[in-house]
């Protein structure tokens, strides 16, 4: 069965002029990890939201476990789980009362719902702040309070509407380990993030969408091969002009310093020799997904109508 | 999971564990209820007092209504726990009832010294079902229109406007404060369109004041019910849960 399923999905907020969503259609497969990229404003939110029933598409069909998201968003409500965008706990309940008192809102029994309380706030390390009020507590741990909610929770469909914004790395780890458990026991996951890195390590399968629009889609590996060149070569800008290493590949400049070549393999050797005999430092690594987001999405919008 | 459990444990959260949070905020609250009985006992020599007392209880449960639509604007926009709810099992009235009662529970302190009030004027305690019938019916229309209103309003600050309006048009303007016979008859009627107006001639013969001729409990009665019916069926179908 596919977790979600979008037909040619198009959301108009009231009074915009532009669609939010247009035409969209993904399938996401039950039990991965599916990953929406795109740049603030791409209609990441907007699609997260539709699927989780808190948004009405404008057109289209969206198929949430098999179900109609809309025409049976109750039985699909028992089914999911969110952390939405930008949510905050309210500030005089600890992380202790969201995450149990939200169990027991859901229909945990008292017993079962300690122990997932207990579990979740250590696995999140917000065990020791757990009678703390959320007020007290710093930005990091807040998000956190809310990743503990929806991930206590016995759901088939999880939805993180960036879900690590403002998380320290280990704490982001934490989240990404939560996160591989609750695939390992056959769960889905819609997740949205900015931190490439992130996507990198969980995601199945990704989409990046630009404007509302479907750009590119697959696993990390199908995404790389969307540059043509697979290899990126960072030389020290000192006196080299863009102009001489165009010859080996696409040229941009990083703004650190740094020029930014990508090349073939075969260029590769080229590139290094010309460093070293230049003096300059350089490093070869393989195009990262960070890369591709940039090419795909990242053109400035200079002269567009 | 039943409904009124649901309903129990939001307002357990909202209500109960805040209160122990903050027991101040009890006081607080317990207190604006008697900012205008107190004025209008000191100005009238003490003479107004029965009016005032179901004057005060009205606009407290119409305070009540209000202050539930803006927690939910507060728990919709600045919080997004209404966006973690709709996304769940939980219905949209069985979110407003949990609220409602975490507000009611904030009341109580207030509600029950006027409604003590009520009766030790009123002289008999045969009088205490109606008065509590009165009260729930007014705190569930008034707490399902607080939801309604607060669904529609996307902006904090259009909503502390509307909200103050609403509260003039339901606890000020209408017989809430003063007695429903003093009005010319077009404005009589009208008045009894508003069931706040109902809510306080009942609070009003509780406590052995006259009612007026064209006036019975009945009558009372079937407007409130009317209303909150009304207002719980506009709650359940028209009230944005999610958003369109
Ligand atoms: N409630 C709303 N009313 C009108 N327009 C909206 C609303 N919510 C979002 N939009 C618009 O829809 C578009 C997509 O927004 P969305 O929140 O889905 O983006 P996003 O990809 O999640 O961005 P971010 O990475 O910043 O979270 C934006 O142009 C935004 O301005
Ligand atoms: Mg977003």
């Amino acid at each position: 069965m596919l977790a979600i399923q979008a037909g040619h999905v198009s959301k108009v907020y009231k009074g915009s002029p532009y669609p939010a969503l247009s035409d969209v259609s993904l399938e996401a497969e039950s039990g991965q990890v599916f990953t929406l990229l795109g740049r603030n404003g791409a209609g990441k939110t907007t699609f997260v939201r539709i699927c989780a029933t808190q948004l009405m598409p404008t057109s289209g069909t969206i198929r949430v476990l098999g179900l109609d998201a809309v025409k049976q968003a109750r039985q699909v409500r028992d089914l999911i789980s969110v952390v939405p965008q930008e949510g905050r706990p309210l500030r005089a309940l600890t992380p202790w009362d969201h995450v149990y008192n939200w169990l027991r809102i859901r229909g945990e029994g008292k017993e079962r719902a300690k122990e997932k309380t207990e579990t979740m706030l250590r696995r999140l390390e917000l065990w020791d702040a757990r009678t703390r009020p959320a007020m007290n507590l710093s930005g990091g741990m807040k998000q956190k309070v809310l990743v503990a909610m929806a991930m206590a929770v016995d759901a088939q469909l999880l939805f993180l509407d960036e879900p690590t914004i403002g998380l320290d790395p280990v704490s982001r780890r934490q989240v990404w380990s939560a996160i591989k458990d609750w695939k390992a026991q056959g769960r889905s996951i819609l997740l949205t993030t900015h931190y490439m890195d992130e996507a990198e390590v969980l995601s199945d399968h990704l989409v990046i969408i630009d404007r509302g629009k479907v750009v590119a889609q697959g696993t990390v590996s199908d995404l790389r091969k969307v540059i043509p060149h697979n290899t990126r070569v960072d030389i020290a800008k000192d006196g080299l002009d863009a102009d001489a290493l165009s010859a080996y590949g696409s040229v941009t400049d990083t703004g650190a310093g740094m020029l930014r070549v990508f090349a073939f393999e075969s260029a590769v050797r080229e590139l290094s020799e010309l460093a070293i005999r230049r003096n300059l430092s350089f490093t070869v690594s393989p195009v990262t997904l960070d890369d591709v987001f940039v090419y795909l999405v990242g053109k400035m919008e200079v002269n567009e109508s | 999971m039943l409904p009124a459990r649901q309903a129990m444990l939001i307002a357990y959260s909202t209500g109960i564990l805040w209160l122990q949070r903050n027991p101040m905020s009890l006081v607080f609250t317990a207190i604006s209820p008697f900012s205008l009985l107190f004025v209008l006992f000191v100005v009238s020599g003490g003479q107004y007092v029965h009016l005032a007392v179901a004057g005060s209880l009205v606009m407290a449960l119409v305070g009540y209504g209000l202050a539930l639509g803006q927690d939910i604007s507060f728990y919709k926009t600045e919080y997004k726990i209404q966006d973690i709810f709709v996304a769940s099992p939980v219905s949209p009235l069985t979110y407003m009832m949990g609220l409602a009662l975490s507000e009611l529970l904030f009341g109580l302190p207030a509600l029950t010294v006027l409604a003590v009030l009520v009766v030790y004027f009123g002289g008999s305690l045969l009088t205490i079902p109606l008065l509590i019938s009165s009260i729930l019916l007014l705190w569930g229309s008034m707490s399902a229109m607080g939801f309604f209103i607060s669904s529609h309003m996307l902006h904090m600050r259009n909503a502390t406007q509307v909200i103050s309006f609403v509260n003039v048009i339901l606890a000020v303007l209408p017989p809430v404060f003063y007695s429903v016979t003093t009005l010319p008859d077009s404005l009589r009627y009208l008045s009894y369109a508003v069931p706040t107006t109902h809510a306080s001639i009942m609070f009003q013969a509780t406590m052995g004041l006259p009612v007026p001729a064209d006036w019975s409990l009945g009558f009372g009665f079937a407007v409130q019910v009317a209303y909150l019916v009304g207002f719980v069926a506009l709650a359940k179908t028209k009230a944005i849960w999610r958003e369109t």
